[in-house]
């Protein structure tokens, strides 16, 4: 136990000095020494002040995942997180019999929130409702909303501009100050990286031709070499100062193929109709 | 074979609440069939067939037909008893008209209700809300009946009513046959209300012989553990008079569904916490056994098993809340039950599983049950409607939304619209409405003027009214002032994803009415915070094809491109066929769902079809016969 207490401390120290070959070191020797007190899954007979460690353990490990953007790494912890947090949604009931584990230390809205933006960016918009749904059915449990959490909320409002098409409104969110802690900071490019293709996506829809100073700022690009460059990536025409979207070429050709592939449709079902017919009468 | 008749007719898939009179008819029609026993009730059929008035003569007709159903086949049938549907209404209305009519009349009602409860309400909602109409006069009835004839003691009644099931399990063991197993448990609902600790203990008593495990285990339940010593003499004078030998010993069946019995009556008491406990010792039992036979009642054993652990004191939105402990022996019995291929368990099963799960929102456990378990297709309507429900709730959560709406359109057309399902009616209609709402569609306005629906969906009116006319500020204002009930229905969530639709509304609306409008007037009229964020939602919607149009960046315009006719894409033969297809697949699911009556009366009705072909053949054959003898004639003129 007292090794442990001291591997933690070590661990705490590695992960905040971003020495993460140290932490990694580390974390796989706590977890030898958490799974060989059988701490790893926390059970009724566990005792509270190792299970606060085993949580501890885990979360510097998320942590140290998520500096070092590995994000399958990151949801295995956050996994293995679940029966901690657990847990404490029992004890943060109301009418619950308060045990011995101390919560004060969790840093579970953290990292609900930091998994949340995860989801986030991977487009992952399924999961990020399924677990948020768990996060608002809790919060109106105890008579309070989700977006009291700062770390909830912050992902949450992001998901929503998002959706809705407010870019600009995710731009500022994730350049301002507003941004809960430095390791939501870690994925602003990843979101900003994202919601410029959903510009440039909608751009090519929405535009016949965009001067290259308005695609700048459109697009949140520092300079008008940046937006040339992206345009090229695109493949988007550049002539007189002006960006020109590719109309789609297949227009016409398409309406034939379309023809072809209406009138085969057609006769199938027609066909379809007819035995379907012949079994019944 | 009038019972046996009968009991084909008799639809599983009818509302509980017309089981009232479908115990009865069981009890009609075994008098009939079995002759032996139930001798009031066969008194009553009796006396419907002599009275002088004119429903006697309905009564004889219902008789007679009992009598000659047998050449009927399944199609006429069901004219029929439309036929007598109506004219059970009318009786009704004659009967209110007339308090003072006798019990004669309302007896000769249960004759003719016999008929009526036959009457299979297949799909629930047609033709349920006749049905219930029926029930309410006919409990008034019965409630006046009871008075007037005091010595009808509703004990007896319901002892009696018990034992008579008792024969109907054992028919369902030796036939083998699931429905006369659902019968018994429709009739519980309606004797739900008689059952006494008394009642059950006799009946018990009677069943049982003194030294048997069951018996005591049930009594105790009860509380009623020296019921034997209490009254063994005027069970033994009873038995002795009913000429009814105790069976040496009791089948499994009847084990079951007296143990459902003893739970619906913990469960009216409120005995949560013994009927809890109950309920886990009961199902060790019945895990043990392994009966098709039992399978039905099984299922409704696990219902009542967790209904108890739901009510008990952590209540379910926490998450420590009891029924996470039973999940374990639920997921066992669902393994059980898949590798027994027992359909009703399973089914039962897993709609208690997924109520579980979402009952503390772990959504994802949730879906990774259905991902990996079949729903069995043979499981019975209710059961489906339930697990198409959760299925919905659960794809509307994770934002497949057409899926979902799909799911959800099962489920509320499946669940019968009666008073008994209300709850599931309209939690299925309030959920669709927010599915159809994210999905972009503007419910239907009938759905809300349904009477079963209107209270309880003015909120979702409102809301969907805020929608439609892309009014944001009107819609936070529902949501906030109406918050306590989004989440008590567990809609919130969903709900607060509907503001981008209502903007996507409100832009298509502009887009349609303007041919050009400014960045601007889209940013005040839709109430947004910046002409940057309209333009960029503008831009977004163009892409997501909700509307057809172009964005002037510099002069901050949108321009609505003219709309194309619809006619000339093949959007309406698409939608045709979708249609066609969805009738088709009706036609063949109502052949599927077809049920024939049993092989002795197919016999018969085979056995005159073939005397009428043979007789066919031959008349064609003398006919052929007389050509032939020509035609070889003419051959051998050739020759």
């Amino acid at each position: 136990m007292s090794d442990l207490q001291s591997l933690v401390s070590e661990l705490h120290g590695a992960v905040e000095r971003k020495q993460f070959d140290a932490a990694n070191d580390l974390l796989s020797r706590s977890k030898r020494a958490l799974l060989l007190q059988n701490a790893l899954i926390p059970t009724s007979s566990t005792p509270p002040q190792l299970v606060v460690l085993a949580r501890q353990v885990l979360e510097l490990g998320a942590l140290a995942s998520i500096r070092q953007t590995d994000a399958q790494l990151f949801t295995r912890y956050y996994q293995q997180l679940q029966p901690f947090y657990d847990l404490e949604r029992h004890a943060g009931l109301p009418g619950q019999s308060s045990s011995e584990v101390d919560f004060s230390t969790s840093q579970r809205s953290k990292i609900t929130g930091l998994y949340l933006l995860l989801l986030l960016s991977m487009g992952d918009s399924a999961n990020f409702h399924t677990v948020l749904e768990g996060l608002v059915e809790e919060a109106s449990l105890k008579g309070g909303r989700v977006e009291d959490d700062a770390c909830i909320k912050y992902p949450v409002e992001l998901e929503r501009n998002l959706m809705e098409g407010s870019y600009d409104k995710v731009w500022r969110e994730t350049k301002s100050e507003r941004v809960p802690s430095e390791d939501f900071g870690l994925f602003s490019n990843v979101l900003i990286g994202t919601i410029r293709n959903e510009i440039a996506g909608c751009s090519e829809k929405a535009y016949p031709s965009l001067p290259i100073s308005n695609a700048k700022n459109l697009l949140f690009l520092e300079s008008e070499g940046a937006v040339i460059e992206f345009a090229k990536q695109r493949g988007w025409i550049l002539r007189d100062g002006r960006i020109y979207f590719p109309v789609e070429p297949e227009a016409t050709a398409r309406s034939e193929k379309d023809i072809l592939m209406a009138s085969g449709t057609v006769i199938e079902n027609a066909l379809g109709y007819a035995r379907e017919l012949e079994t019944i009468v | 074979m009038p019972a046996e008749r009968r009991s084909l007719r008799s639809n599983n898939k009818s509302d509980t609440s017309s089981s009232a009179n479908g115990e009865k008819a069981n009890s009609n029609s075994q008098s009939s069939g079995t002759k032996d026993k139930a001798p009031t009730t066969r008194a009553a059929a009796n006396k419907a067939k002599s009275g002088p008035t004119k429903k006697d003569a309905k009564g004889a007709s219902n008789g007679s037909m009992g009598d000659d159903d047998q050449s009927h086949t399944n199609g006429s049938k069901s004219t029929e008893n439309g036929v007598n549907g109506s004219e059970d209404v009318e009786m009704g209305e004659d009967t209110a008209g007339a308090p003072t009519s006798s019990s004669n009349t309302s007896k000769d009602r249960k004759s003719n209700e016999k008929m009526t409860v036959v009457v299979p309400p297949t799909k629930g909602s047609r033709s349920s809300g006749k049905d219930k109409e029926e029930d309410v006069t006919m409990e008034g009835a019965e409630d006046g009946d009871e008075n007037t004839e005091p010595e009808v003691d509703p004990a007896t009644k319901a002892i009696q009513d018990i034992k008579s099931n008792f024969t109907l399990l054992e028919r369902a063991v030796a036939h083998f046959d699931p429905r006369f197993t659902l019968r018994v448990l429709r009739s519980i609902s309606s004797m739900r209300k008689h059952l006494t600790p008394e009642v059950l203990a006799e009946v018990i008593v009677e069943t049982y012989s003194a030294s048997s495990s069951t018996a005591s285990f049930l009594l105790e339940a009860l509380d009623q553990a020296n019921a034997f010593e209490n009254a063994p003499a005027s069970s033994q004078m009873e038995v002795d008079s009913d000429k009814k030998p105790i069976p040496k010993e009791t089948l499994a069946e009847v084990d079951a569904y007296l143990s459902i019995l003893v739970q619906i009556y913990l469960f009216d008491q409120r005995e949560i916490q013994k009927g809890a406990q109950f309920s886990t010792s009961l199902i060790e039992r019945l895990r043990a056994l392994n009966r098709r036979t039992l399978d039905s009642l099984a299922a409704r054993v696990y219902f009542y098993y967790s209904l108890f652990f739901e009510q008990i004191a952590p209540l379910p939105p926490s998450p420590a809340a009891a029924v996470t402990t039973i999940r374990q022996p639920l997921l066992a019995a669902l393994r059980t039950a898949v590798l027994r291929k027992d359909v009703d368990t399973q089914a039962t099963v897993m709609t208690l599983l997924l109520r579980n799960y979402l009952s503390t929102s772990h959504i994802s456990q949730a879906d990774l049950l259905i991902s990996h378990n079949p729903f069995p297709v043979a499981a019975s309507n209710n059961q489906i409607a339930r697990y198409m429900f959760y299925l919905g709730r659960i794809r509307a959560i994770q934002l497949q939304y057409t899926e979902a709406h799909s799911h959800l359109i099962g489920a509320t057309r499946k669940s019968p619209a009666s008073q008994v399902a209300r709850g599931f009616y309209q939690a299925s209609h309030k959920l669709l409405v927010v599915v159809e709402l994210l999905m972009g569609d503007i419910p239907d306005r009938a759905v809300f003027r349904q009477p079963a629906l209107e209270r309880a969906m003015h909120p979702y009116l409102l809301l969907s009214q805020a929608v439609s006319v892309a009014d944001l500020d009107g819609f936070l204002n529902i949501v906030n002032t109406h918050s306590e009930t989004f989440r008590k229905d567990g809609t919130y969530t969903l709900i607060l994803r509907l503001r981008q639709n209502v903007i996507k509304t409100g832009i298509r609306m502009m887009s349609l009415s303007y041919s050009r409008i400014s960045l601007r007037d889209i940013c005040l009229r839709l109430g947004l915070d910046s002409e940057e964020s309209a333009e960029y939602i503008v831009a977004k919607a163009i892409r997501d094809g909700v509307i057809e149009a172009t964005l002037d960046h510099e002069h901050g315009f949108m321009k609505s491109k003219e709309v194309g006719d619809i006619y000339a894409t093949r959007e309406p033969g698409e939608a045709f066929h979708e249609r066609i297809r969805a009738c088709l697949a009706l036609h063949d699911e109502s052949v599927k769902a077809m049920r024939f009556p049993m092989n002795q009366h197919r016999l018969e009705l085979k056995s005159a079809q073939e005397a009428r072909e043979r007789e066919r053949e031959l008349a064609k054959e003398i006919q052929e016969g007389d050509m032939d003898d020509e035609d070889a004639g003419g051959d051998f003129d050739a020759i």
